[in-house]
């Protein structure tokens, strides 16, 4: 009986002290060492978050046909994209973790290369060959690259040519333009603005956002004021919302309660005309009204500030904890192939311009019209979350949804934003 | 030999008095609740120290832990999402877990008597509970938009100005959320309950009736009081579920708009995984524990001594 | 075997308790009903009309598509792999430590009944990175057992304490009786409580069938690999970055519900079947 107490008691106070909850706080926290040993042996693993049938499709196309050449093999690992993002900073912790991840270029991968957790791709990219400057420049971080870009897309007004065409407008170039197509549109009984930014797709309405800072502010004031070089309090950033007000009774009034393809839907029907939204918008648009959907450039609001672009680039990159470094150089270099990348857009639903300028795109009118803007732009940027951080965006969409539902708002909205943000770039 | 090592020291919880007798601990008996014990130590507790060690670091998930001590403590109190959020899980707490134990209740006695169709009742009320949560997400969703079925039907009604976009104003969302949420909850505390009404011994009925007591008087003297075990199952379910309601709430509205529906459960995951402030996430997720705890261990300490008087 | 109602005023009662009951299963059903709905339309029905509109279209194809592109088979094996032992097991630790708790005054019994309980008030998501680190620290990472472990080690303390108040119910003389016939512990559990606790053990095994079976946050949290994911996460992985196909992931939804159902139908027989406690006394 003695020793059953004992043992009890013993247990319990095993629970209770706090000196081990300290000793073992830092296996939570540790990340994994490199040192780890193990065999390099096996595949590399290739952890991605296209989960959409298509892209997946297209992934699995991209990897046998690298498999087939003979060389260094590869395996796919699709998981959902949400579990995904929820789960990267413990795959590139882990101390065995996948050897290459979807992921996007931008400040997020650089945020991770300072950490040391990023395999330095330099090697990839002295072999690759057309890669554009811009791209370069966006993967490399403390003069090496990091990252391995595959795709890019743009954003931009998208509408039903029909409807246009109904309607009798023509695609608008500057802000007054832009202003007196929606009241036309209006005029024929029909929600100028569509926007999909309910509680599933709120960062859509960052897309407004960064393009009205961009051509308010610029490129560069916009990304300094993402790194938390400005404050979201500044007069700049008011006279940014100062302009969406203009065009904000145009919007649809509905527009926060509804997800990013219910509003597509919305501007398929016609029950709205035009929408600021990516590509992506062409998955989510039935086969027969793909070609009726065009798009153009978001209007200029001030022309001496130099034309700039979001082009979001997707792309991979590599854990710097990888055992078979030499087979993940060469899956990536594969990556960088005119023949990967025309596979993998030929799979999936060629909504994206790849990076290789070699690789032939969808060839589509509307995907050459972007790749020409795109081209032509001054800068590009990324996205708000790309260009700041995931963890920034949450912020981004607090503020911006409560401004479309409560524009009279704006200063409280702008000082919360700014605490909000605060806190994350002080983190 | 066992036998004699171990003497039941038990007493129903209505009996008289706990009989204390000296005894030897059965190993059969120890190893019933180590084992068990040890088996939640490693999955549970253990996980869970090192969670709270966690609330007094900052730490992104990614680079080393820093030691901040109190300060992601001290935080809460200035921090005015935190507010609201502590205020609307209470709401959660009374309405949701308020409705879901009468309806829950409500149902188990509907549904108690075997009969034609009781079966296919009982299941249909079941079916949410097991559905999947993407699925929920994704009909709620069309249920409650702007031209889903809710306003389709109170523009039938002619009450056109009660039309509203539910999910996405900051002054309905956390209420339309509780209706999918309680849509979930009820199945499963008719299940509970039906349990726990089918150990009621009938004959207590029977001489209820012999006695002529009326319905009422059956539930209150009989049901009720009969029922207190299972009710305090029932507490614990719902204070567990409420303030760790999650699930339904981030797939509907993330808490959103503007953190208008926003739960300590909802804050403190958007804290850990969006903001990637896992270290003030963590000080939030003590913060719930401890609400739990207290509540639960208020209404259990007052139960146990009950059962000792 | 019941009485049935006679005469026209009962037959009154009967239909307003059908109507009643009835009444309310619609309701419970009808979002189940529109899930069921959406998972016979086409993608371009439903994206030309949205999720809430009539139906356009008809197709049983996402039925294939959600079983055989979605993975869903694989899934659906590895979520009964790894629900069927994790309700076992732990049903089994949690009626072992209620029956040595509740029917034994065993020293500090109540407070290691609260640290068991306990255990399950702490909000899960916050442990998501521990158990993850803990996981691979065993080498078990993305592994089911690790799946098991974890669903068995949170399941536990819940299930500790339903079973405790069951079993707290059943009177004492049943127990003492076996004990002046010599029968051990384990017999006493074996012959007597645990047959008692029948329609508990019946109701939780349903409950922890569909808690397990269900469960996201834990398979997303120590399995990585695709085809060890259960069928929740094969469900999330139906809904891509940006678009999601709904119609499959309806249909994906209704499969995935068949087994749970299936459960609780076989299941509630028994704590319907009136195994009242009282009848044994």
């Amino acid at each position: 009986m003695t020793t059953a107490r004992f043992s009890r008691r013993n247990f319990l106070a095993g629970l209770g002290a706090v000196g081990a909850a300290t000793a073992l706080g830092g296996c939570v926290t540790s990340t994994g060492s490199s040192a780890g040993g193990g065999s390099a042996t096996g595949p590399v693993t290739v952890q991605s978050n296209l989960s959409a049938p298509s892209a997946k499709a297209a992934m699995q196309a991209l990897i046998d046909a690298f498999n087939k050449k003979g060389g260094s093999q590869a395996s796919l690992n699709t998981v959902a994209s949400e579990t995904f993002r929820t789960q990267l900073p413990t795959y590139l912790t882990s101390s065995n973790p996948p050897d290459v991840m979807t992921w996007y270029a931008g400040s997020v991968a650089r945020s991770y290369a300072d950490k040391g957790l990023l395999l330095d791709v330099s090697d990839v990219w002295n072999g690759a060959t057309g890669y554009s400057d811009a791209l370069k420049q966006l993967s490399t971080d403390s003069g090496k690259q990091i990252f391995v870009p595959t795709s890019y897309y743009f954003w931009g007004l998208f509408y039903r040519k029909s409807n246009f065409a109904k309607w009798g407008v023509q695609e608008p170039t500057s802000w007054a333009d832009f202003l007196q197509v929606c009241e036309t549109i209006k005029s024929k009984g029909v929600t100028p603005i569509g926007l999909g930014a309910d509680n599933s797709t709120p960062w859509v309405a960052s897309g407004w956002f960064d393009y009205l800072n961009i051509r308010i502010n610029g490129a560069n004031y916009h990304r300094e004021l993402l790194a938390g070089k400005h404050s979201f309090a500044d007069p700049q950033v008011h006279k940014v919302f100062d302009q969406w007000k203009t065009a904000l009774p145009h919007f649809d009034p509905k527009g926060t309660a509804l997800s990013f393809q219910d509003a597509t839907t919305n501007l398929l029907q016609g029950r709205t005309g035009m929408m600021l939204i990516g590509t992506f918008l062409l998955d989510t648009t039935p086969k027969e009204d793909v070609d009726d959907i065009g798009f153009f450039r978001f209007p200029v609001v001030d022309p001496s500030v130099p034309l700039a672009e979001e082009a979001p680039t997707d792309g991979f990159f590599a854990s710097s904890h990888t055992k078979r470094t030499q087979q993940t150089l060469d899956f990536l270099k594969y990556l960088t192939t005119v023949e990967a990348q025309e596979a993998y857009l030929k799979s999936s639903s060629g909504s994206s311009l790849p990076a290789n300028p070699a690789a032939k795109d969808a060839g589509t009118a509307l995907i050459t019209k972007g790749k020409e803007m795109l081209n032509k732009a001054a800068d590009l940027t990324q996205f708000f979350n790309r260009d700041s951080s995931d963890a920034l965006q949450p912020t981004a969409d607090a503020a911006l949804i409560r401004f479309i539902q409560h524009p009279e708002q704006i200063d409280s909205i702008l000082t919360d934003w700014q605490t909000a943000a605060k806190k994350v770039w002080n983190s | 030999m066992t036998a004699t090592l171990t003497a039941p020291a038990v007493a129903p919880p209505s009996a008289a008095g706990p009989r204390r007798r000296r005894r030897t601990l059965s190993p059969t008996l120890l190893a019933f609740v180590l084992v068990p014990l040890l088996v939640e130590t490693l999955w549970v507790f253990w996980p869970a120290l090192q969670g709270v060690y966690l609330s007094f670091t900052s730490w992104d998930g990614v680079s080393p832990a820093v030691m901040v001590g109190f300060g992601n403590y001290a935080e809460l109190f200035s921090d005015p999402t935190f507010g609201r959020a502590f205020l609307d899980t209470v709401l959660w707490l009374v309405l949701f877990g308020g409705l879901s134990a009468l309806g829950g209740l409500g149902m188990a006695l509907l549904l108690l008597k075997d009969r034609r169709g009781v079966g296919f009742y009982r299941a249909a009320l079941f079916t949410p509970v097991v559905f999947s949560l993407v699925a929920t997400a994704l009909i709620w969703q069309a249920i409650y938009q702007p031209d889903g079925l809710v306003n389709t039907i109170l523009g039938a009604l002619g009450l056109d100005s009660w039309q509203h976009s539910w999910l996405s104003d900051a002054n309905t969302a956390l209420y339309a959320v509780i209706v999918p949420a309680l849509w979930r909850q009820i199945g499963y505390i008719m299940v509970l309950y039906l349990a726990g009404l089918k150990g009621i011994d009938p004959t207590l009925y029977e001489a209820a009736t012999v006695d002529g007591a009326s319905r009422w008087q059956q539930f209150t003297k009989i049901t009720l009081p009969q029922l207190s075990s299972v009710n305090s199952v029932v507490l614990s379910v719902i204070i567990i579920d409420s303030l760790r309601s999650f699930d339904v709430v981030w797939a509907l509205t993330r808490g959103g708009p503007y953190h208008s529906s926003e739960l300590l459960s909802t804050y403190m995951y958007s804290t850990a995984f969006q903001s990637l402030r896992l270290g003030y996430a963590s000080a939030l997720a003590v913060v719930i524990f401890v609400l739990a705890f207290g509540v639960i261990l208020t209404y259990l300490v007052r139960a146990f001594r009950d059962a000792d008087a | 075997m019941s009485r049935r109602p006679k005469g026209p005023q009962a037959a009154l009662k009967t239909g307003g308790y059908h109507l009643v009951a009835g009444g309310i299963s619609v309701l419970w059903l009808l979002p189940i009903l529109l899930v069921v709905v959406t998972s016979l339309r086409t993608f371009d029905d439903v994206a030309a009309n949205g999720v809430g509109s009539l139906p356009h279209s008809f197709t049983l194809g996402n039925f294939a598509q959600a079983w055989i592109d979605g993975g869903e088979f694989q899934a659906m094996v590895n979520s009964l792999v790894v629900t069927i032992p994790a309700v076992i097991i732990t049903l089994a630790l949690g009626a072992i430590s209620a029956f040595a708790l509740s029917r034994y005054d065993l020293p500090f019994r109540r407070t290691v009944l609260l640290v068991m309980l306990a255990g399950n008030l702490l909000p899960p998501q916050i442990l998501l990175v521990p158990v993850s680190k803990m996981a691979e620290m065993l080498g078990i990472y993305d592994t089911l057992g690790a799946l098991i472990g974890v669903q068995i080690g949170f399941g536990l303390g819940f299930y500790t304490f339903v079973l405790y108040g069951f079993m707290r119910a059943i009177p004492s003389e049943i127990q003492q009786a076996a004990v002046i016939d010599g029968a051990t512990p384990l017999q006493i559990f074996w012959r007597i409580i645990l047959p008692l606790t029948r329609p508990a053990l019946a109701s939780l095994s349903a409950l922890a069938f569909t808690w397990v079976f269900n469960d996201l946050l834990w398979s997303i949290t120590v399995i990585r690999t695709d085809t060890k994911m259960p069928i929740t996460s094969a469900l999330l992985g139906l809904q891509g970055q940006y678009v999601s196909q709904w119609n499959v992931i309806a249909a994906g939804s209704v499969i995935a519900a068949i087994p749970t159902v299936a459960v609780f139908l076989r299941f509630q027989r028994h704590f319907v079947a009136g195994l009242a406690l009282g009848a044994v006394k």
